[in-house]
């Protein structure tokens, strides 16, 4: 069935049913709501008549007005988030009007708050069966980060998030609860406004320069791409719910197998509207600078690619602090201004919203911009139709350096610091060079990489969402969600004709417009929940979603420039171009019946059956089911509840998880040889291609004490992961093929999350808050298709021989290497003619991990008055990070490892001379001095700089604000922000956090390797807000 | 209200129903599934022949082609040694190109042709099975045959090589029965379209067959069963002349690398060789007493105008050079060129031999010099120097570089001297191996390292009481992995087996240290 065809048909059983007529009077309700502990009035409360569907919300005032309300006892309810419901039973007149107030009291953190879950649902804490933790908007805004999946670190337990490096618009991935695939996503599905949203990092793989196998490719290396959901402005931002497995997220299908965040954002409120605006201006600088030697001069002086085992420096040589110099204070600007209202009973609200953010870099000339603009509107167009539309456009422009190998910071590292690296052109205008070498062998110099080279993308994006809510029954409602999220990615690539990366090909331009379209229709059928017996209530919902995704990029690559500097496709001589599209459509089938026993057991039953488009037919359609319970013993023992509210919970998931598009059956593609012609890819077919399955079980418990003053929240869990798909697996060759997506592989992720929230103190003027999230997570990889020995991405395989190779009984975020061989003791074995370690030919294990031992986020916000000051430290124990950066130094002699060059040294270990396994084998005595042997540090194992067991304490954010007094701007406050000011950590390079590859690599990624990266900067920012 | 409900239930549900053909859409819009069989034609031709470049780059340097002047690191410290590069997939290119590039994909071209008629395209299927088969177990010995091209499996057992020669004959078998029919739909213009080496000419596929087949006959000279009479048969039902020499043409396409001569001076790939002393000795009258006149037309000339000169890899760097030889120190295999014309094959353009009449003919030549036939030795002999005097003067035009021919006076002059074609009486298998090396330099790497192998590198020719390669020094010191032995297969790739099928590389010994100097079935008696 074609989409048109769905959505005709949707629109007709939505134009199926005329207005309803459900029995109206002329009674009104009026009244004030108010915060049970301030009383002070709280707005945005949905103010219900039980068994009908009429209502109102509160406006800024507090205050509601229900019209139209049938005379009689009638019972009211109120819901908002992070609040206690509240009922009261008010008797109306008839054509007359009664008032009831309400006091509620905040409850975050406990079990009567409602919280949002799966597709939408609000539900109260109580209630939730899964594990799931909801972080405020506001709290995401202030930390003032461009892209707000950087401000969940350390927020969220269980969620981690790895940003690739410190520049503007670099991707960030996130998992929740660990990496279990060990070549697909690990990242979560993001909802926005109850539809998914596209957080695609763009794989250098759609560039033309990656077309049949060139030679100048990227491999998810040298470049970076922002992460789409980057899109999304932080200010736009009214909540955000982590659901951290598949238990809590099964609802959602196939693509929350690794959990889901589901965000919904602001919409206009009933007198806290009119105009809004705020600002930030922040000043970045790099924190730690690399260090390098200033002893010893260049080998091989002109003819060598700057090797530094030459004689001392002589006295009084004059060096050039050109690495300090190199960077930049950025310089960060935004301005948010949102006009937004409600009419007075809030049955029409509306929010326009827009935004400029302009960013710089650390490193010249690197940016990001951004301009949001969004629209909501939201009205009740009568007693049983409810219409929400939301339109979000967005633009970023983003410019950032190379990475890693051809990137700016092994160039500024390497360059001679006895010459000026700033000067670096010729007077003739172009590349100064220092060698004789060839220039594609010469490291750029850092000045003309930044100032030549580039890596631009633009992108045009509009997500329109239209949700409608029919009410035409008391016991239940049909919500439909029809949206959009489209947009235009557009990528310039440039390698100036003079450059290392460039000049054998005379220049290298890549252009690439990704046009990608996800269309989403869902719709749920919701029945209340309703008295089955005296004690049970049962409630059920039903639903389908449908998606439609297809990304289609247009690529080309020019090369052999004609004029060097003119930057356009049409200045090349030799052009290729290639077009990739990406289809894939889905379809699930979902229901949930929920019981409860006096309201402290609850039951829910989910299933969900989804038809996938990447699968053979004959098993593209697959269910599976999830069961959860929650069972309030604090409740169900009166005598426990006195002094805790307690809450145990239980939930079983399985999900599957379907291939990515056109993975089982081996299509022909261009060749690049002469005369054309067609020939197979590097994949092979796999007609039993299946849908793998993650199994998960959680257990947990809610526990609040002291009057809610110290809440705890733990859960422990375990997934494990079957007929799991492998992509890229390698195959002999004999096959006909090279590569082999595959089933097989088993991995079994496990852990425990602990939050702890506390309010040491709490009186009038002074309060002070604590969240404390810990996380401890394990993935292990059990069994691998066809017992192949080893899987690796080959996008890791970046530096020297190190990857992120795994094994059965390894961790999902091993790494395998050209590791030192060693005898059965455990000694390195001694080549008898070198004096030197022998290294492992092929990648062996060695046991680094880079898997965290544990995680600990730790928030404190301390209110005073009127100011406010809050901070996030983020602390990691554990986990090996690769610091290639410093191996690069060493072998080049720049490292200060490499100061005791002169120093004879016997390697210890034993020789390999035949005798290295009997109980004698024979201690290495053979001397070497590395100035005279320098393969001593040239051929140094890659082993020798993964650091083991990395631990950090990180000042991530920490902000003081303070509110003006009311005056002449409503709601004006002030704050300063520090962003990253404080890294402490045993890790030898600039910054543990990175990746060697971007977010858009599979699997562990190259997470934890660090080669040519820049850190995240430290920033300082301050604004104001104030309201009009 | 009842029926509204219905109404609504019902719409709702309607949305469930045929969601098949909503979901139809894994069928991969980036490229096809089969074409016609003509396309497939392209990369196979091309990578057959380029191929046997890339590997050549490495069997260069054991046959003392070239030398690699980057003396402290690789290809000059594992290759340049008779080694190999541990973990990588250097000098697997062949492997790769008869099981992937080839691979599935002549499996389906086959299949399309035979449904289809198409016996010459068919013919040509079974020489391309059949010549990658010949490339691969003349390099590396042991090779997978009865189970290649199978994606059921994921390890799979070597044949021996005796196995993948006999095989190589079977398959020819075929290709002269399909490449000898005129029925079906035979259409020269129709294969034309994929076959650039001989333009859909099937008359021409077929004497290639006949040669493949001399070549396969021609290795078994340590074996008992060798049979002279049989390769002289093939040979004449092969090539006649230089018109019939296969060559693979680059379309020159700047904006596809492979569409260029790897050779070239635009890829740029041989600026670390240099020609070898070995080369030069046999070109510049050191081993055949008068100056050949295709030297000035295939190496590089010293840049102070000075006698020719190459490299040893025993040379220790440039530094062991006289001030002499370092001024005379030779430029790049294309002469220092940047782009466009370089010497000999070492053009952007220059069409790449797969096998030619020359070689054949040298072939012939060995094949009744061993039966005792001297006057047809001595005829063949003759005929083929001639005849790469011819091949030298066209590849040094293909690019267009038109640099001075070799004349009629200079051919005559050089095959006039009794050094180079002697007497009956005296000619000598020495003569024959020189000359043929001379003739395969820089492109005929998997026959003439197969040649040198035969005669392991350094046997004496019985008849001069000198090696049959005058003065080929091998490499010292050897590779340490060597223990010693001089090099006598290229390992199994290295990311096809030696991560997959280890299993089975252990079954031949592949895994030893040493397994490169396991000498090849063949080469034993």
């Amino acid at each position: 069935m074609k989409l048109h065809r769905v959505l005709s048909v949707l629109a007709l059983a939505m134009l199926a049913f005329p207005s309803l007529a459900v029995g109206q009077g002329t009674g009104i309700i009026r009244g004030r709501v108010t915060d049970a502990a301030t009383g002070a009035p709280v707005l945005g409360v949905q103010v219900r008549v039980e068994g009908t569907t009429i209502g109102a919300q509160t406006g800024q005032d507090g205050t509601y007005t229900i019209t139209g309300v049938a005379p009689g006892a009638r019972g009211v309810t109120t819901r908002r988030v992070g609040f206690a419901p509240g009922r009261a039973t008010v008797t109306v007149p008839d054509a007359g009007s009664a008032t009831q107030d309400f006091a509620l009291s905040m409850v975050a953190a406990t079990l009567n708050e409602v919280v949002v879950t799966a597709l939408g649902q609000t539900t109260s804490q109580r209630s939730l069966g899964t594990a799931q933790q909801s972080v405020r908007g506001a709290e995401i805004a202030e930390t003032q980060r461009e892209n707000f999946v950087n401000a969940l670190q350390g927020r969220v337990a269980g969620v981690e998030v790895t940003s690739s490096s410190g520049v503007p618009g670099a991707s960030s991935s996130i998992t929740i609860r660990g990496v279990s695939s060990i070549s697909g996503s690990n990242q979560p599905l993001f909802i926005i406004d109850g539809l998914p949203m596209d957080n695609k990092t763009q794989h250098t793989s759609v560039l033309a320069s990656s077309f049949g196998g060139s030679t100048y490719s990227f491999e998810n290396r040298g470049v970076d791409f922002t992460n789409r959901a980057a899109d999304l402005n932080p200010e736009d931002i009214e909540s955000l719910v982590v659901l951290k497995g598949p238990e809590a997220a099964v609802l959602y299908g196939i693509d929350a197998a690794n959990g889901a965040i589901v965000i919904t954002t602001k919409r206009g409120k009933a007198g806290v509207g009119g105009l809004e605006y705020n600002n930030s201006f922040r000043f970045e600088s790099v924190g730690k600078r690399p260090e390098v030697q200033q002893v010893y001069g260049p080998s091989a002086v002109g003819s060598s690619t700057f090797l530094y085992w030459g004689a001392p420096y002589a006295a009084g040589t004059e060096f050039f602090d050109n690495i300090d110099g190199f960077f930049n204070t950025a310089k960060t600007q935004k301005h948010n201004l949102t006009f937004s209202g409600a009419a007075v009973d809030n049955r029409i609200n509306y929010r326009l919203a827009t935004s400029l953010t302009q960013q710089g870099g650390v490193v010249p000339h690197d940016k990001y911009s951004r301009i949001n603009l969004t629209g909501a509107s939201q009205a009740q167009v009568n007693s049983w139709v409810n219409v929400d539309l939301s339109m979000g456009y967005t633009y970023a422009d983003n410019h950032q350096s190379f990475k890693g190998l051809g990137g700016p910071l092994i160039g500024l590292l390497v360059w001679p610091q006895t010459d000026q690296a700033n000067t670096y052109l010729t007077p003739g205008g172009t590349r100064r060079r220092l060698t004789t070498l060839n220039q594609g062998l010469e490291v750029d110099n850092p000045y003309f990489n930044v100032n030549k080279n580039f890596n631009a993308s633009k992108n045009n994006r509009i997500i329109a969402n239209l949700g409608l809510t029919f009410t035409p029954f008391s016991w239940g409602n049909l919500k439909t969600n029809i949206g959009t999220d489209t947009y235009t990615n557009q990528t310039e690539i440039l390698r100036h004709p003079e450059s290392t990366f460039g000049f054998s090909n005379n220049g290298i331009i890549d252009v690439a417009n990704d046009m990608t379209r996800s269309s989403n229709v869902q719709t749920v059928f919701n029945v209340h929940s309703r008295a089955l017996t005296n004690s049970i209530s049962i409630g059920a919902l039903v639903g389908n979603a449908i998606n439609d995704y297809k990304s289609t990029v247009d690529a080309s690559v020019g090369r052999d420039f004609l004029e060097p500097n003119f930057v356009s496709v049409n200045n090349t001589n030799a052009r290729t171009s290639a077009t990739r599209i990406s289809q894939r459509r889905l379809v699930g089938l979902f229901g949930r019946v929920s019981l409860d026993y006096k309201k402290y057991l609850y039951l829910n039953i989910d299933g969900r059956n989804d038809w996938t488009s990447t699968i053979p037919v004959e098993r593209n359609s697959f269910f599976y089911p999830g069961v959860s319970t929650s069972f309030v013993f604090s409740d169900a023992f009166p005598a426990i509840g006195n002094f805790m509210t307690g809450k145990i919970r239980a939930a079983y998931a399985e999900v599957g998880k379907d291939a990515r598009p056109y993975s089982y059956r081996p299509a022909l593609e261009f060749k690049t040889t002469s005369y054309g012609g067609y020939g197979y890819g590097f994949w092979g077919p796999n007609f039993a291609l299946s849908p793998e399955f993650a199994v998960s079980r959680e257990l947990g418990t809610e526990l609040t004490f002291l009057d809610n003053r110290l809440g705890i929240d733990a859960t422990i869990y375990r997934k494990q992961t079957r007929d799991q798909i492998v992509n890229d697996i390698r195959g002999s060759y004999a096959t006909g093929f090279i590569l082999f997506n595959l089933n097989g592989a088993v991995t079994r992720n496990q852990g425990v999350e602990l939050t702890l929230r506390g309010t040491p103190l709490l009186r009038d003027n002074l309060s002070w808050d604590i969240v404390a999230n810990y996380d401890r997570s394990k993935g292990t990889v059990l069994e691998l298709p066809n017992a192949l020995p080893e899987a690796y991405n080959s996008d890791t395989w970046l530096f020297g021989n190190v990857r992120n190779g795994t094994a059965p009984g390894l961790s999902t975020r091993s790494l395998t290497g050209w590791f030192y061989l060693r005898n059965q003791a455990g000694d390195l074995l001694i080549s008898p003619t070198t004096g030197l370690p022998l290294r492992a030919s092929t990648f062996i294990d060695r046991g680094y991990d880079r898997n965290p031992d544990y995680t600990v986020g730790l928030s404190n916000t301390l209110r005073y008055k009127r100011a406010t000051l809050s901070a996030l430290v983020d602390i990691r124990r554990g986990g090996d990070v690769f610091n290639a950066t410093e191996h690069f130094l060493t072998a080049r002699g720049l490292s200060m490892r490499t100061l005791d060059r002169n120093e004879p040294r016997v390697v210890e270990g034993v020789l390999q001379d035949g005798r290295e396994n009997t109980a004698n084998p024979t201690r290495n005595t053979i001397v070497v001095t590395p100035a005279v042997n320098t393969d001593y540090y040239l051929s140094i194992s890659e082993e020798l700089f993964i650091e083991k067991d990395i631990n950090w304490l990180r000042l991530r954010d920490i902000t003081l604000s303070y509110a003006l007094p009311e005056g002449r701007f409503k709601r004006a406050s002030l704050f300063i922000t520090g962003t990253d000011l404080l890294l402490l950590t045993n890790y030898s390079g600039m910054d543990p956090i990175v990746n060697g590859n971007t977010a858009a690599t599979g699997g562990s990624s190259a997470q934890g390797i660090d080669y040519g990266n820049f850190p995240i900067p430290r920033g300082f920012n301050f604004g104001l807000r104030m309201g009009f | 209200m009842i029926k509204r409900r219905v109404v609504l239930i019902a719409g709702f549900v309607t949305l469930f129903g045929g969601c098949s053909d909503f979901l139809d859409v894994n069928t991969n819009p980036n490229g096809p599934e089969t074409v016609a069989s003509n396309v497939y034609l392209p990369p196979m031709l091309h990578w057959l022949v380029a191929g046997s470049q890339w590997d050549g780059r490495y069997i260069g340097l054991y046959t003392q082609e070239w030398v690699s002047t980057v003396v402290n690191a690789a290809p000059a410290t594992t290759f340049g040694r008779m080694g190999y590069d541990p973990g990588n997939d250097n000098s697997g290119q062949q492997w790769r190109d008869v099981y992937y590039t080839s691979g599935q994909n002549l499996v389906d071209m086959m299949r399309i042709a035979q449904a289809e008629e198409r016996w010459d395209i068919l013919g040509l299927g079974y020489i391309i099975k059949a010549w990658g088969w010949q490339q691969l177990a003349d390099l590396h010995g042991e090779i997978i045959v009865a189970e290649a091209i199978d994606q059921t499996k994921f390890t799979f057992k070597y044949d021996t090589q005796e196995y993948a020669f006999a095989e190589v004959r079977k398959l020819l078998d075929s290709a002269v029965v399909y490449l000898s029919r005129t029925d079906g739909v035979v259409d020269a213009a129709y294969m034309a379209r994929g076959d650039k080496i001989y333009n859909g000419d099937r008359l021409k596929w077929l004497k290639f067959a006949h040669g493949l087949r001399a070549i396969n006959l021609g290795h078994y000279t340590n074996k008992a069963s060798y049979d002279p009479a049989a390769v002289i048969a093939s040979v004449d039902l092969s090539f006649v002349g230089n018109a019939d020499d296969a060559l693979l043409q680059f379309e020159f396409n700047s904006a596809l690398n492979d569409a260029r001569n790897m050779q070239g001076p635009t890829r740029a790939n041989f600026g670390n060789y240099r020609q070898s002393a070995f080369v030069v000795d046999l070109m510049d009258g050191t081993v055949f007493g008068v100056p050949d006149p295709r030297i000035s037309r295939m190496l590089a000339p010293s840049p102070d105008g000075g006698p020719y000169q190459g490299l040893s890899p025993n040379d220790a760097g440039i530094g062991a050079l006289t001030p002499v030889a370092v001024a005379r120190r030779p430029a790049t295999p294309y002469n220092n060129a940047t782009a466009g014309a370089g010497l000999y094959l070492f053009d952007d353009r220059a069409r790449h031999p797969a096998m030619t009449y020359s070689q054949l003919q040298f072939i012939k030549a060995e094949a009744a010099f061993r039966m005792g036939n001297r006057t047809l030795a001595l005829a063949a002999y003759r005929n083929a120097i001639d005849a790469h005097i011819t091949f030298v003067n066209s590849r040094i035009t293909d690019g267009g570089q038109a640099p001075p021919p070799i004349t009629a006076a200079e051919r005559a002059a050089f095959l006039a001297a009794p050094t180079v074609v002697p007497t009956e009486a005296n000619l000598t298998l020495t003569h024959i191996l020189s000359q043929k090396y001379i003739a395969q330099w820089a492109w005929g790497h998997n026959e003439l390292w197969t040649d040198m192998r035969r005669v392991h590198y350094t046997d004496i020719d019985p008849a001069t009481g000198a090696q049959y390669y005058p003065g080929f020094v091998p490499v010292t010191p050897l590779y340490a992995a060597n223990g010693g032995k001089l090099v006598y297969r290229f390992r199994p790739r290295y990311n096809s087996e030696y991560i997959w099928n280890i299993p089975s590389l252990e079954e031949i010994g592949g895994t030893a240290l040493d397994y490169q100097t396991k000498p090849t079935w063949i080469i034993e008696p």
